[in-house]
């Protein structure tokens, strides 16, 4: 393939590579979009900040009235022209102003993690800042979107998030459970470990782990008992890597969410099968799946599958 | 006056008829005058002349004699038409190819311009009740049959039962009665940030098709820039307006 041209298929649907497409993780092409590399979006805070604003702007911000956040671009434009809702889930809005937005709240406010957009509410003296939560680059956005009716990452939560990459999903996730909750984001790639490491130091309720999701044993000692595992691994056994995870740290009665993308199990295979039989593996890894939620028009056969972890024996009236 | 008089007069005679061909020799056409016979002769006279002169031109021609458009050009029904061939190439293939490669160039630039101002407008237009958008597929899993005959989504979500299409946020009962909507909410600007919204969906859609017609323009260039090789290739796919046509070249080692 000639670089510049991103893999995609004779039929380009609204599903098109180049914004979904994350089998291959690093390299080029995949999710390369803002992977560094060729002056992509996700830049270290260090390095001259987001968007190339100068990084010298910390926590006081006080420049009132529009430029509140950002010199030029930044924010949605001055706060009394959004609308925010809260959503179903605890700690997700929708912004409907200009932009037509998912949401969470900047729990370090004034700073873009992935050099996504900023929205900032006044409700009377205070300030509320909201950053832009991408469902095509998302898989929990994606979900929360079409509707999914449980994500248990709420906030106070206690979360193992397997598959972290850059940690663009995970600053969302920690700016739900808040600064009472607690991110255990488990990426195995240096390289974008970098990345996850820079966003953790901006936020002290991620805690970064650098290592193979299938050797649990080897953090063991960093993680205690979580209340929601969320994996993004891509894995043919992801499954596995999951159960192996819940063994170790969820409690009982803890919740899964876990993103399946049908290509990186069997490509062969048609993605509704894929979907199926990974959710009978679960069934036998006393993960018991409680909800299927495919993705579109976000990405194409993809699916997120919620469930809970050693499920309460019912009680028999 | 005299001269009024004749005027006068003028008017009781009868109109001047110029003579005209007599019946008999109608046939010939309208009569000639000696006016049209003068044209008549003055042109043969010219013809004439010319023959002459040409006639004598070429008696005392030269038989030696060379011009450089006798070999540079042909008659072609009956005129002379400059011969082709032996004339300069205005462009190589060596410098087609680097134009091409060029054009490729630029065209990606463009591409990948626009790409980026989509993936930035993406970030922040979610799709969140376009009506053309395509329908997930959402399953619930449950214990018993009964169960599922007694399905009932609001229900399950516990959520209002107006809400089951809002598929983007069906807030349930109990954010509904605790949370509140923050910032605008008078319908005025309501309605003029709907409008502001439609026209940017508007403005993204515009910047997916010009991206997708960069990327057909610039695979075509790069396919008339392959078929410069010479390589041996067959046409698979004929070209359409939005795709190039495809080859099958033969795989040839390089070394």
């Amino acid at each position: 393939m000639r670089p510049g041209f991103s893999p995609r298929g004779g039929g380009r649907g609204s599903g098109r590579g180049g914004f979904g497409d994350r089998g291959g993780r690093g390299g080029f092409g995949g999710r390369g979009g803002f992977r560094g590399g060729r002056g992509g979006g996700f830049r270290s805070p260090e390095g001259g900040g987001f968007r190339g604003r100068g990084g010298g702007r910390g926590a006081p911000r006080g420049r009132g009235g529009r430029g509140g956040f950002g010199g030029g671009r930044g924010g949605f434009g001055a706060g009394k022209k959004v609308l925010v809702e809260p959503h179903r889930h605890e700690g997700v809005f929708i912004s409907r102003g200009k932009e037509d937005a998912l949401v969470t709240k900047n729990m370090v406010v004034g700073e873009s993690v992935y050099g996504e957009k900023r929205i900032s509410v006044e409700e009377g003296e205070t300030k509320i800042e909201y950053r832009a939560w991408n469902p095509f680059r998302s898989k929990l956005a994606a979900a929360i979107l079409g509707g999914v009716d449980q994500i248990h990452i709420k906030p106070g939560a206690k979360v193992m998030y397997l598959g972290a990459a850059s940690g663009t999903t995970v600053s969302h996730v920690s700016d739900i459970v808040g600064p009472e909750g607690l991110v255990y984001a488990v990426e195995f790639s240096h390289r974008s470990g970098r990345d996850l490491l820079n966003v953790a130091k901006k936020r002290t309720n991620i805690i970064p782990i650098i290592e193979d999701a299938r050797h649990p044993h080897k953090y063991r000692m960093l993680v205690g008992m979580v209340d929601v595992i969320f994996a993004d691994v891509a894995q043919p056994d992801q499954t596995r890597i999951v159960a192996l995870n819940a063994h170790n740290f969820l409690k009982n009665g803890g919740h899964f969410v876990i993103s399946i993308k049908a290509n990186c199990i069997d490509s062969t295979a048609a993605p509704e099968a894929v979907f199926a039989s990974e959710v009978k593996k679960m069934s036998s890894e006393n993960m018991k799946p409680q909800e299927q939620l495919t993705l579109e028009p976000y990405e194409r056969d993809h699916a997120v599958v919620v469930g809970i972890y050693r499920p309460p024996p019912k009680l028999k009236k | 006056k005299m001269s009024s008089f004749r005027k006068a007069l003028k008017s009781k005679q009868r109109n001047h008829h110029e003579r005209s061909q007599p019946v008999f020799r109608k046939q010939l056409g309208l009569l000639e005058k000696k006016k049209d016979y003068k044209l008549r002769a003055d042109d043969y006279h010219k013809k004439q002349n010319t023959l002459a002169a040409l006639r004598k031109k070429a008696l005392e021609k030269n038989p030696d004699e060379f011009y450089f458009k006798m070999i540079s050009s042909k008659l072609e029904d009956g005129v002379h038409v400059p011969k082709k061939g032996n004339q300069e190439v205005e462009m190589t293939e060596e410098q087609k190819k680097v134009m091409r490669t060029q054009d490729i160039r630029y065209v990606e630039m463009k591409r990948v311009a626009e790409a980026k101002k989509i993936e930035r407008l993406k970030g922040e237009l979610h799709l969140l009740d376009a009506d053309s958008k395509q329908k997930n597929k959402h399953t619930f899993f449950v214990d018993s049959k009964k169960e599922v005959h007694s399905f009932d989504l609001a229900n399950h979500l516990k959520t209002a039962p107006e809400l089951v299409d809002r598929v983007y946020n069906r807030p349930t009962l109990e954010t509904l009665q605790t949370k509140t909507i923050q910032g605008t909410v008078e319908p005025r600007s309501m309605m003029k940030m709907a409008k502001q919204r439609k026209h940017q969906y508007k403005i993204l859609s515009q910047r997916i098709d010009r991206e997708k017609k960069m990327f057909v323009i610039s695979q075509k260039i790069q396919t008339r820039k392959d078929l410069q090789d010479k390589n041996k290739k067959v046409k698979v796919k004929k070209e359409t307006p939005n795709a190039a046509a495809i080859y099958k070249f033969e795989p040839k080692r390089k070394r």
